[in-house]
């Protein structure tokens, strides 16, 4: 798996399953947490098998970050468009968490497909939810507009806080990502991916992809931004978004990965040093080898001779 | 490139033949002890000279020799910060398991990245020839996997960006 789904596998599963399960259903109350920050807690009752209460946790928001009741711009409309009657919005949120959510299942439709279709949308609530106010700027692009009553450069949580940043223009987005990572072996690896990005750019066959850019240092366009938002220790990257990335179905491919893009690279960092340790650990057993084949026969013999010492006294042992 | 690696390993492997005559000794202060002295060096008349083999500035190679023990000790060439981050990790991962390896000290010497230390009695269980293959064969070996590890950061960095890239076409 190369790139990252949009639906949570997890949820997804529990969603399924009980669909199918009929009525006989039993408690489940369990939490989960995705790529690190956004935190899911599901419920189902004995009483209501059919009714799900899922709540989750978004990100601890920078300051510069403005959200709406906790929740991203546009996020509650967002829900009601994406999921209709399914979903009924609880008000307030459950203690803990940002949103929290009724689904109910008798409401899915009967055709399957449908009822997948929207079981995958449940299950990518992240993105409807974080997604949302990106979308919205998106969409102006799209229409080669700007949106009415928005800051020159608008701030967007995506990792507890931590934000990224868009100057959105009438012809073109400008998002910025300011790059943090905890462990110092991250940090190295990660600026070199973020390099490849760069290089892989400027290759041919990806001459119409959104122009990418990598710097140590912050870039012109956060101009203005308060310093704690801008201690990156792996660099910054900008990403500048035209109309044609965004139209029609490709805008919520962009939107997912654009809101992911931290997530895709620790993601493939991790990876990276997992394949490392497994090759460093096969290069310790030749080398291994290599100092054994010293070894004189000597020592060897030594061994076998142990060996059959130890035989002929169980020998002995049993002719008592 | 490779000429002069070879050389600066054939280099190392003489000197090394040349070193490695090592004969039981206890030692001198305490009664019943038996320690390699090129660690302790309380008494300057069982060391001897130490080699310092230089391929460049950056990759060096140290080998002191006393009457009953050796000790080798190697700087891994580390070009950019990845590759000192690779090196680091991958001699950390070495250290980490010197107990398999018997020859392998657990620390380096200071200034250097991996050492050695070889006592008379590694060579009576050893074959001193192969032992001094080993050694050549764990210099080459670092650096093989150190730039191989690096290219596959590379490699699958540029991947990973060509696939993150493709979903916007």
């Amino acid at each position: 798996m190369i790139l990252l789904q949009s639906p949570s596998r997890f949820l997804l599963q529990i969603l399924q399953d009980r669909v199918l399960s009929g009525e006989k259903g039993m408690d489940i109350d369990c939490h989960t947490v995705e790529f690190d920050d956004v935190r899911y807690h599901i419920q189902f009752s004995m009483r209501n098998p059919k009714v799900m209460v899922l709540s989750v946790a978004l990100p601890l928001p920078p300051p510069e970050a403005i959200l709406y009741d906790g929740l991203p711009l546009g996020a509650i409309e967002a829900i009601k468009a994406a999921y209709g009657p399914v979903v009924q919005i609880l008000d307030p949120p459950k203690d803990g968490f940002d949103l929290t959510m009724k689904i109910n299942l008798t409401k899915l439709p009967p055709d399957e497909e449908q009822r997948n279709a929207i079981l995958t949308q449940i299950a990518s609530v992240r993105e409807v939810v974080l997604g949302a106010p990106l979308k919205v700027l998106l969409k102006h692009l799209a229409s080669k507009t700007v949106a009415p009553n928005v800051d020159k450069l608008v701030a967007l949580v995506h990792r507890p806080n931590e934000s990224f940043f868009l100057a959105p223009q009438a012809d073109k987005v400008t998002i910025v990502y300011p790059m943090r990572f905890q462990d110092s072996i991250d940090i190295v690896l990660a600026t070199s991916f973020l390099q490849e990005f760069v290089e892989a750019r400027r290759t041919a066959a990806l001459n119409n992809v959104p122009s990418c850019m990598w710097s140590p240092a912050p870039p012109l366009e956060l101009k203005g931004v308060p310093a704690d938002a801008l201690n990156a220790n792996a660099g910054f990257v900008t990403f500048v978004v035209y109309p044609r990335h965004v139209e029609g179905k490709k805008l919520d491919r962009t939107v997912w990965n654009l809101l992911t893009f931290h997530a895709y690279v620790s993601y493939h960092v991790k990876c990276s040093e997992g394949f490392m340790h497994t090759r460093m650990r096969r290069r310790v057993e030749s080398l291994i080898q290599a100092l054994d084949r010293a070894k004189s026969d000597a020592e060897k013999l030594k061994k076998l001779v142990h060996g059959a010492s130890f035989n002929r006294l169980s020998l002995k042992n049993e002719g008592n | 490139m490779a000429n002069t690696l070879r050389l600066y390993l054939t280099c190392i492997r003489n000197t090394l033949e040349a070193a490695m005559c090592l004969q039981n000794f206890p030692c001198q202060e305490v009664e019943r002890h038996n320690k390699p002295e090129v660690e302790l060096k309380t008494s300057p008349e069982l060391l001897l000279n130490p080699v310092l083999i230089c391929r460049n500035e950056a990759e060096k190679c140290l080998i002191e020799t006393s009457i009953n023990s050796i000790r080798i000790s190697m700087k891994v060439k580390q070009a950019d910060e990845l590759e000192n981050i690779l090196a680091k990790k991958f001699l950390r991962f070495l250290s980490m398991r010197a107990e398999a390896f018997q020859v392998l000290r657990r620390k380096p010497v200071q200034g250097y990245d991996i050492s050695f230390l070889i006592t008379n009695y590694h060579c009576e269980d050893m074959h001193k020839h192969k032992l001094i293959d080993f050694i050549v064969q764990f210099m080459e070996d670092i650096d093989k996997e150190i730039s191989e590890l690096k290219l596959s950061v590379n490699t699958r960095g540029r991947l990973v960006a060509t696939e993150f890239l493709k979903q916007f076409i």
